[in-house]
This record gives structure tokens, sequence and C-alpha cells, in this order.
């Protein structure tokens, strides 16, 4: 009953009624979703369901298709194996050829007929054939394995991937860990354990210009191993993805850094940090802090929060980078526990100034920031692989044509035929008609009334 | 007026003349006229070439960015299908009567938007873009040629007996007119796929993803999957005669819809090949 149950089961999902009903859903569900924006809906249940039923299903007829085409690449390896016998009526057809033609003749004649027909046929012995090259037959079981490889992968890669962003000042480096990233999406089965290599953003281009381009500001990125030795270094910037292994760091966004020095009361340093600064319209001269930096007094009891930012020149037009002072200063501004401003003051590099909370701060630098975007995705080489082999399978399959025949004349005391065998598996530039039509013009006694 | 100019509607011309002869020859049944069209259309082809080579020593790029450009890309891919086809098989020049408006009405309206260049930005310099690109414009092509053979396929299967069916018996037979229409599907459903297979690669190249479902990605894979069901019905489930043309058919204005249209409809910063001078 299990078997008979299973056998089942395959031949629905192999049903070629069922193959065509899933994709026409999944192209409405698509639809739908776009149309009403729900973009919630490509990861929703019943859509999971419905790829997975699909994947299933062309992994079914994939396997169909390649027992298909192991048949099919046999016919078209062993040819003249199927060549028709006049005893058995093995022919799929026969043409009653002009007496007066004999054996040579009516090769002769086929082959140019076939020729004519648009078939590059060649002459074997006592047989005329033309076949399509073995390979042929490959292309459709290529493309459906290689599109059950994709619905796989896909999800799979997602299992493992991360994506995320990552704040770099010039001249910073952070581990790559979850703690470096400002925004971090990871799949279920994402291990950093192993990670220990390191980001740095060594400079900042505020114009760059590569190839004749003009690129925007771009940094220069390196990936460091564990021990800090250089594994890959370049400009980043769109389109020109710094790459090592199964990272891959992007340039996502840019703004400004600010270093300060901050120092107990008695004048010793305690920390020295660097807050990231973002360009803003909605925020009062045009940056804002991305974090506050949270001041804790002697006791350790957090009390004020520490909000730097880099005022822009008022004027209009030419983006931010054009409202860059020639000198920046920053904006100091703490607050207190109820958000009252206790201090508030601007603050040129070098210069120091007295903290509410205790000790000073001294601004040490205003420079750049870049945002860049990592992604370890170890799925997308398998990826690129799969689709380029869909794209090969497709094109094989869409656009080599698929056919097989081999004829032979059969000749007695009475009469001379051509015996003709024929699979026009796939052939969209000649039918069936045209080749027995060219066939029997070239080798039909004229009737009567021709003559 | 420039040349380039002037030569864009010299072909806007030369392509409304030989919708109107393609017309004219079926509707009055003169075989010559529609074949004449076919010259007219491919003299039209030679001065869009123009116009379109002389616009990319300018501009420096290819016909990828903005409506202006992108549309007449198209508009070229389709023409040069057609005469190219019906050089090959002059008994088609007839299936012009159902690309030939296509083409018109496109051009037409491509240069009544705006036409002013879109600078190459960085995001954009790729050569991702130039493949791209390309294999949806020759996609298109091959979809159009779909369609016109389609069109003219239903024309005369609903005038067998009638006055329609001696205006189109020139035509190649139905058997082999709807291999074809099959064959530029084929065709145009593997342009389309190296279309999106390049598309995702350059999203994850330039984007770190390489799909997201935005309003173009979900079109132009909804497109896709249209074609492959129409491949389906025939391969699989042998759907044959007026039901498979009528899909062809019904298909062609989505993949134009996914191509150009998405901008319109939708609010989204990947605006595609058809963008209106919208940056990624
Ligand atoms: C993601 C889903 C699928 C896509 C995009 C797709 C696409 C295609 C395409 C383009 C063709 C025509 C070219 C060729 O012969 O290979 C085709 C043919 C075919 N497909 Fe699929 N397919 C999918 C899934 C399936 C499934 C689930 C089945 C199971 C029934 C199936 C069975 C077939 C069959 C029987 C043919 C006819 C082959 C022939 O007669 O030459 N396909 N498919």
């Amino acid at each position: 009953m299990t078997a008979g149950f299973l056998k089942r089961c395959t031949g629905l999902l192999a049903s070629p009624r069922l193959a065509t009903l899933l994709l026409a859903a999944f192209g409405a569900w698509a639809a739908l979703a776009s149309i009403v924006g729900a973009q919630h809906a490509f990861t929703s249940p019943p859509f999971l369901v419905l790829v997975s039923m699909l994947a299933v299903s062309t992994g079914v007829c994939a396997w169909q298709r390649t027992r298909v085409a192991v048949r099919r690449a046999g016919m078209l390896k062993r040819v003249r194996e199927l060549l028709p016998d006049a005893g058995e009526a093995q022919w799929d057809f026969a043409i009653e050829c002009d007496p007066s033609l004999d054996t040579a003749a009516v090769l002769d004649i086929a082959e140019a007929a076939l020729a004519r027909a648009g078939l590059a046929a060649r002459r074997d012995g006592t047989c005329v054939c033309a076949a399509s090259p073995a390979w042929s037959v490959w292309g459709s079981p290529v493309f459906h394995w290689a599109l059950v490889a994709a619905i796989v992968v896909i999800p799979l890669g997602g299992l493992v991937r991360s994506s995320g962003q990552m704040g770099l000042a010039v001249g910073q480096t952070a581990p790559d860990q979850p703690s470096s990233y400002g925004v971090l999406d990871q799949g279920p089965l994402r291990d950093w354990g192993d990670v220990t290599r390191q980001i740095r953003v060594d400079e900042f281009d505020v114009n760059c210009s590569a190839g004749g381009v003009d690129r925007g500001p771009t940094p220069t990125v390196s990936v460091l191993d564990a021990d800090g030795e250089v594994i890959a270094s370049q400009l980043v910037y769109p389109n020109k993805t710094l790459k090592t292994g199964s990272l891959a760091v992007y340039p996502a966004d840019y703004g400004l850094a600010t270093t300060v020095e901050l120092t107990d009361a008695s004048g010793t340093e305690t920390k020295r940090v660097r807050q990231l600064v973002d360009f803003s319209g909605s925020a009062e001269g045009g940056t804002a802090p991305m974090s506050a930096l949270v001041l804790e007094d002697a006791n350790g009891e957090t009390e004020y929060r520490m909000l730097v930012s880099v005022p822009l020149d008022p004027a209009e037009g030419g983006g931010y980078l054009a409202r860059l002072p020639e000198a920046p200063r920053a904006r100091i501004k703490v607050e207190n526990a109820s958000g009252g401003t206790a201090f508030d003051e601007e603050v040129r590099p070098g210069e120091t100034v007295a903290l509410p909370v205790g000790g000073t701060l001294r601004l040490l630098d205003v420079g750049y920031y870049a945002r860049l975007q990592l992604v370890d995705d170890p799925s997308i080489p398998v990826l690129y692989l799969v689709l380029a082999l869909a794209v090969v399978g497709l094109g094989v399959t869409t656009l080599a044509e698929q056919m097989l025949l081999v004829a032979s004349p059969v000749e007695t005391a009475e009469r001379i035929r051509l015996l003709a065998r024929l699979r026009l598996w796939r052939t969209l530039s000649v039918s069936r008609a045209e080749i027995e039509a060219e066939l029997r013009a070239g080798l039909q006694a004229p009737s009567a009334e021709e003559a | 007026m420039t040349l380039e100019v002037i030569a864009i509607w010299m072909a806007l011309l030369l392509y409304a003349a030989s919708t109107a002869m393609s017309v004219i020859g079926v509707v009055f049944a003169r075989d010559k006229l529609a074949a004449r069209a076919v010259a007219v259309a491919g003299a039209g082809l030679a001065c869009q070439t123009l116009s379109l080579g002389l616009r990319w020593v300018r501009v420096g790029h290819g016909p990828y960015l903005g409506f202006y450009e992108v549309a007449g890309a198209l508009v070229f891919c389709t023409v040069a299908a057609f005469v190219l086809v019906a050089f090959r098989r002059p008994r088609l020049a007839s299936a012009g009567i159902g690309i030939m408006p296509v083409a018109l009405l496109l051009l037409g309206g491509s240069m009544l938007a705006q036409s002013s260049e879109v600078a190459m930005t960085a995001k954009l310099t790729s050569f991702w873009l130039f493949v791209h690109v390309a294999f949806a414009n020759m996609a298109f092509g091959a979809f159009a040629l779909s369609f016109g053979c389609a069109i003219a396929f239903v024309a005369r299967a609903r005038s067998r007996t009638g006055a329609w069916a001696k205006r189109l018996e020139k035509l190649p037979a139905q058997e082999a007119l709807e291999n074809l229409t099959v064959r530029y599907v084929l065709v145009g459903f593997f342009f389309w796929g190296i279309m999106i297979v390049t598309g995702a690669i350059w999203a994850n190249e330039a984007w770190g993803r390489y799909w997201g479902w935005d309003p173009i990605e979900t079109w132009s894979l909804i497109v896709w999957i249209i074609y492959a069901v129409y491949l389906h019905a025939r391969f699989a489930l042998r759907w044959s005669g007026e039901k498979l043309a009528w899909f062809a058919i019904v298909a062609m204005p989505l993949a134009l819809f996914a191509l150009i249209g998405i901008p319109a409809a939708f609010d989204t910063p990947h605006a595609g090949i058809g963008g209106y001078g919208r940056d990624l």
C-alpha cells in the first residue's frame, strides 16, 4: 500500500498539469502581492508551501526529463541501429520511389531533399541520416535540475548568511563580529565562532575618480586577519566590491567622525572615543549623531548623555559636503537624566572644555567615516554556478533542435521504397509534413497528369 | 534641429508609413504593399540607427537610461527582428500588421516623453548594465515577433472561409506560423532568463543582495513565469491553435509593462531600464 501510495504521489507531482498550475499560482501570487504592496507575502507560509511544492514537482520532472534524455541520447548515438527493416514494419513512413531509380540515386535524391528541408543529412553506407548531436537532448534536464538546485540553494544560503552595516571612521579597525555592526540580519545557522578577521577603513577620498568616472566619496577598505596582516585592500565604490572568501564589502553611505578624549577630575585620560555623525536634512546644523555617548559619574552611575554633531555652513545647495566648513568644529551637547541641556558648546580640534559630569573633553579630530555593507554568504558562488548551468541548459533546450531521421532504400524485383524512421522531439524550423513532402517530391514517380 | 533629431523623426514617419502599408496591404489583399512595408521599415530602422548612434556618441553611453532611450532601444530591437525575419522569410511580411503598430506607438510615446539625457552615474557604470539591458531588449524583440505571428495566426484562423482568408493566404501555413510563434517565445524566454540572471548578479555586485522582490524584479519574474506556463502548455500539455496564440498575444503587453511601465505604476527606487531618469 505504501509503495502504491508513493507511486500515486510521484505520479501526481510529475503531472505536467499540476506543474503548470503551480507555476501559474506562483505568478498570480507574486502579481497580487506586488499590486497590493504586501512584501511579507513572499515570506509567508502559503507562499513557501507553494515554492516547496514547485521544487518537489520540478525535481520529479527533472528526473523524468533525465530518463527521457538518456533514452534519446542513446538513440542519437546509435542511429544506424535504428535502420528500418522491410521485414517488420518498423518504419514511420515509406515512400514509393520512381522504379527507374536505383539505390544510389534514391540516396542522392533523399540527401538533397533533406538539405532543402533545412536538415544536415549525411550518407552512411546504404542509408541517409540526419541526427542532432547527443548533447542537444541534455538541455531540458540540466535546466530543470538547475532550477531545483536554485530553489534549494537560495533558502540554504539564507540560513547561514549574514548581512549588515558597520560604520568605521578613517583609521578605525573593528572585528567582524556582531558587536561591530549597527544593523545586522543573520540566518539562524550563522556561526561567528570561527570568524577572526577585522575590517579597517584606511582612507576616505571625498572626490574619488577612477576609470575616468567620478565615483563620489570613496573609502579604501582593508580586511585583516587575526594577526593584523592585510588579506585584501582596495577602494570600495559602487560596482567595485571588495571580496575575500565568502565576504563582500560594499559602500553603503558615509558621514563625519569626531574623535574626543575624556579625562577625569584628576586629569587622567579615561576614554578616547569616536562618535559618528550622519548628515541629516531635518537636524539643526545639518548633522546628527548616530548614537549618544553615555557618561558615567564617579560612582559609575549613568547620569548624562553626550551628543556630538558637526554644524555645517547654512549655505543652500551643493550637497552636504559643500557645506562642510573649511575648519570643521564639533558641537558637544550634554543632557542630564531628565533630558535637560547641561552643556552645549562648539569646540575646535585641539580645544579642551570642562564637562558638567566632572573632568574634561578634548576634541582631537573631525574626519570622515564610511558606512560599509558587509555580506557573508557562502552560497553565492554556488548560486552563480547554478544560474550559469540554468542559462546553458535553457540555451540548449530552447535553441538546439532535437531530431533524428534515418532512411534507407529497400529494393525488391518490382519496386523500390525509401523506408524512414523519424523522431522530431524538438524542431521548430521544419515539420514532419514538410520533410515528407520534400522527400516525396524528389523521389516519387511523376503521376500521369504531371508527366 | 540636429541630425539626431531629424533622423528620429524620419524613423517615426517611415515606421508610420510602414504600419499603414502593412495594414492596407493586408486589408486590401495587396501582397506587394505588405512586402514593401518591410523595406520601408528597414529604411526607418536605418534612420533610427543613425539617431541612436549619434546620441550614443554625444552622451557617451548606450541607450539604457531614461524612458526615451529605453523605449527607443526596444523599438529598434523589435523592428530589427521583424525586418530580419521578414527578409529571410518574405511570406511573414504580413505579420507586420501586428508588429509595426507596436513599434510606432512605442517610439511615438517615447518622443512625447522627456528626451533629455540622463547622466551615467557611478552606480550605473557596470559591465552588467550593458549585458542586462541588451538581453532585455532582445527578449522584447523576440516576444514582439511572437505577438505579430500570433496575431496573424488568429486573424486567419477566424476567417478561414471569409474574405480575410484570401488576404492572408500568403502567410506561411498555420502550423508553420504556430511553430514560429513558439520559436520566438522560446528565444525570448531564453533572453529574458539571461536578463533576470544578469540583473540578479548585478544587484548582488552593486547592493549585496541578489533578489529583493522589488516591483521590477517581481514583474520580470512574473513575465518569465507566464511564458514558462505558455511553454508548458505547448510542450507538456500539448496546447495548440487559437488558445495558444491568444496566450502569446496577452503575454507580450505584460512584458512591455515590466520593461517600461513599472516606474509609472509603482513607487520604486529601482526604476529599471524604463526609469524616467531616476537613479538606481
Ligand atoms: C520553476 C519551474 C519550471 C520552469 C521555469 C520550467 C520551464 C520549462 C521550459 C522553459 C520548458 C521548455 C523547454 C524544455 O523543453 O526544457 C519546459 C519544458 C518542460 N517542462 Fe518545465 N519548468 C519548470 C518546472 C517543471 C515541472 C514542475 C515539470 C513537471 C511536470 C516540468 C515538466 C516539463 C516538461 C514535461 C517539459 C516538456 C519538455 C519537452 O517536451 O521537450 N517542468 N519547462
